[in-house]
């Protein structure tokens, strides 16, 4: 729950952020982790949940995604990748052990260029959403996109808003989550965007 | 000698701020004696009885269900104070009310905020509406803001474990303090400061206030803002909703800006500003 | 731990008319008391007026109107016509009890135009596939209670498409109004004999 997933669509690119910071009880083990993987060209999966399960889910889709272009020559789109990562997630929850998991999917369809964004838990809960959150990131940041976001917006106006909610959550968060890792993806491919993690939000 | 030594001596808690000994005694005296007011349950722990039967957190098939849920919020600016909350009374997912006031005008120039149980909010905050009053005719003149809230949180403290469950917030502005906000709720934490969201939209309204929130807000920019972010908490939380209730607080007193349903405002803001792009309004098809 | 039935909300209705039939859902996806999605449409459609709407755990209700989605197709290839809603409520409850060791937490409900005679038909079943047959309407979700209060006082025999609209959606809208997991917005299906009109209503947002 301490970890902080968002994602954020525009007019022609997805954005995700994960929180930086790999924790295990009371302790920081990492604070520059990366909890997204690359599932093909256009297409950006982030995770959170359960210790071991997170990577070993992520890298099992990653693979199975790229074993599809390999063969086929061609990609998956976003939303053929959110349905089959729901259809694993699901078969997973009535098995005797299942994956704990929270994912968010984002993209760029390869042949409409449309962005796009799936949000799923680790009930395998699939919807299609605009922007969103995971973690306790969803209670302070959903509101704030509900007010700030727009369809048609830049990719400036995207890291702007990525912004405001990470001042948020440094704001309210009773943890230190290390700061974000932000990606976009746009029709061109995936790439790491700067992100400025040193300012300091003062409380109220 | 015992008891004259017990009224004049502080208890630590009440080291740190330095009060009238006319306050002193009010908060000495007006405390009624612990289960003498109060009939209790005939059973061996009253409390814990109470909370099997009434927690439906810990116990979702309790037998008595009290009502829960709400997005309270208040904050400080440079032109007053600004109170606003929803309406929405739930029973577990059973919407029980949606024109709940939430705010209880204690007296013309004191407002208090109720969230959650709501029996024990309109109790308590009536009951400090009366020992402001007795304060005023006792001393001749008006109570602070500071005093009036740690009467209250002195209050629930002596029922502390015993079930209470409120968190509120005292708002006035007075002569000697200016604007003045306190938090209170019924573990016993009694907290000054210049914004606070209370209930289980508390968070949503955070991330909407905390973003654009400035001292040197006008009043109409203020409004505007305590509005907008009850507004963002009745839409994400289940159990905040119905309509929204909006005051100022001013040295004159406070001002009723309005109890206005959220269903108009909402679309509103969403076709007018492009505001809430996550909810479909292609009603064609 | 909340029950699976209620856990992400949402509500259902289903009502007979004069030689048509309706279904509605909401459309509100919740974690709990968090709103996570106002997109997520529970009704289904399986052929030219077969209907289908799910209520209960999300990913359940993903899963089953997928599975419908496999099955119903298996069917037209291999019977080489639509199923009819009879034929499907029956698919329904038989899929249904195959998992009644371990249920999809599901409340299905079925509405349809029998291919042949056009009466309409409509039936609800439990997560583990006992058929409610029922002449007059059909209700699953969070808000069953509110829905049986409105679908009571509202519905009467004999009412035409337009009339059945009306009634089914203020049934709906005002049962979810009441109900703090469902609502967001709505769904309208009105099947008649060769013609489906599908509405968005627009609903309280809190």
């Amino acid at each position: 729950m301490p970890e902080v997933l968002l994602g954020i669509t525009g007019k022609d690119f997805t954005l995700i952020a994960a929180s930086k910071a790999a924790m295990r009880g009371a302790t920081i083990l990492k604070a520059a982790d990366d909890k997204t993987r690359q599932l093909n060209k256009h297409t950006l999966m982030a995770f959170s949940g359960e210790a071991g399960d997170t990577v070993q889910f992520a890298e099992y889709i990653q693979a199975n995604a790229q074993l599809y272009s390999m063969r086929n020559e061609t990609d998956l789109s976003p939303s053929a990748l959110a349905h089959f990562v729901r259809g694993e997630l699901a078969s997973s929850l009535r098995s005797r052990k299942p994956y704990n998991v929270n994912l968010l999917l984002g993209g760029v369809d390869p042949i409409t260029h449309q962005p796009s964004l799936y949000w799923l838990d680790y009930l395998a809960s699939l919807a299609p959403v605009p922007y969103a959150a995971h973690g306790y990131a969803q209670y302070y940041c959903l509101s704030l996109l509900d007010k700030h976001h727009q369809p048609d917006i830049t990719l400036e106006r995207g890291m702007e808003l990525l912004t405001l909610c990470a001042d948020e959550l440094k704001r309210r968060l009773p943890i230190d989550f290390k700061g974000l890792i932000v990606k976009a993806v746009t029709k061109d491919g995936i790439k790491e965007m700067p992100f400025d993690n040193d300012k300091v939000v003062k409380g109220t | 000698m015992d008891t004259l030594v017990a009224r004049y001596s502080r208890p630590t808690y009440q080291q740190n701020e330095v009060f009238s000994e006319q306050d002193q005694q009010d908060f000495t005296d007006v405390v009624p004696p612990l289960s003498l007011k109060f009939a209790m349950p005939p059973v061996a722990h009253p409390s814990a009885w109470l909370r099997a039967a009434t927690d439906d957190r810990s116990n979702p098939s309790c037998p008595i269900k009290i009502a829960h849920g709400t997005t309270t919020l208040a904050f400080r600016f440079q032109g007053g104070i600004i109170v606003a909350t929803d309406s929405r009374a739930t029973a577990g997912n059973w919407i029980a009310s949606q024109t709940v006031k939430k705010v209880i005008e204690i007296n013309s120039d004191l407002l208090g905020t109720m969230a959650g149980g709501a029996a024990d909010c309109q109790y308590w905050l009536a009951w400090l509406g009366m020992q402001c009053r007795l304060h005023e005719l006792r001393h001749k003149r008006r109570i602070s803001v500071a005093a009036a809230s740690k009467i209250l949180a002195n209050l629930v403290y002596q029922y502390k474990g015993m079930g209470l469950s409120m968190g509120t917030m005292c708002a006035g502005v007075t002569k000697e303090e200016g604007p003045a906000l306190y938090y209170i709720d019924s573990d016993g934490t009694r907290l000054a400061g210049d914004l606070f969201c209370v209930g289980s939209g508390q968070t949503f309204a955070y991330g909407v206030l905390d973003a654009e929130y400035r001292w040197d807000l006008t009043t109409e920019e203020a409004l505007e803002l305590g509005s907008r972010s009850i507004l963002a908490a009745t839409h994400r939380d289940a159990y905040s909703g119905g309509f929204i209730n909006l005051y100022h607080v001013k040295e004159s007193g406070w001002e009723k800006h309005g109890f206005t349903d959220t269903n108009p405002v909402f679309w509103k803001t969403k076709l007018e500003k492009g505001e809430f792009s996550n909810v479909t309004s292609n009603f064609a098809e | 731990m909340p029950s699976p039935f209620s856990i992400n909300g949402g509500a259902c209705v289903a009502m007979v008319g004069k030689d048509c039939v309706a279904i509605a859902c909401d459309l509100r996806l919740g974690l709990q008391a968090l709103t996570v999605s106002n997109n997520f449409p529970k009704v289904f459609q399986y052929g030219d007026n077969v209907f289908l709407g799910l209520t209960g755990l999300a990913t359940d209700v993903s899963t089953v109107s997928d599975l419908f989605r496999y099955k119903v197709n298996m069917y037209r290839l291999r019977e080489e016509r639509h199923i009819a809603p009879r034929t499907f409520a029956n698919l329904v409850s038989s899929s249904l009890y195959e998992r009644r060791f371990g249920p999809y937490f599901v409340s299905p409900v079925v509405a349809g135009l029998d291919p042949k005679t056009g009466a309409p038909f409509i039936c609800g079943f439990d997560s583990i596939g006992c058929i409610d047959f029922a002449q007059d309407f059909i209700v699953s979700g969070t808000a069953t209670d509110q829905l049986f209060g409105m679908c009571e006082s509202l519905w009467e025999p004999g009412l035409g498409p337009d009339e059945l609209f009306e009634t089914i959606s203020q049934a709906l809208l005002n049962a979810v109004d009441r109900d703090a997991l469902s609502g967001w917005g709505a769904h309208v299906y009105i099947i008649e004999k060769d013609k489906v009109t599908k509405r968005l209503l627009k609903g309280r947002q809190d």
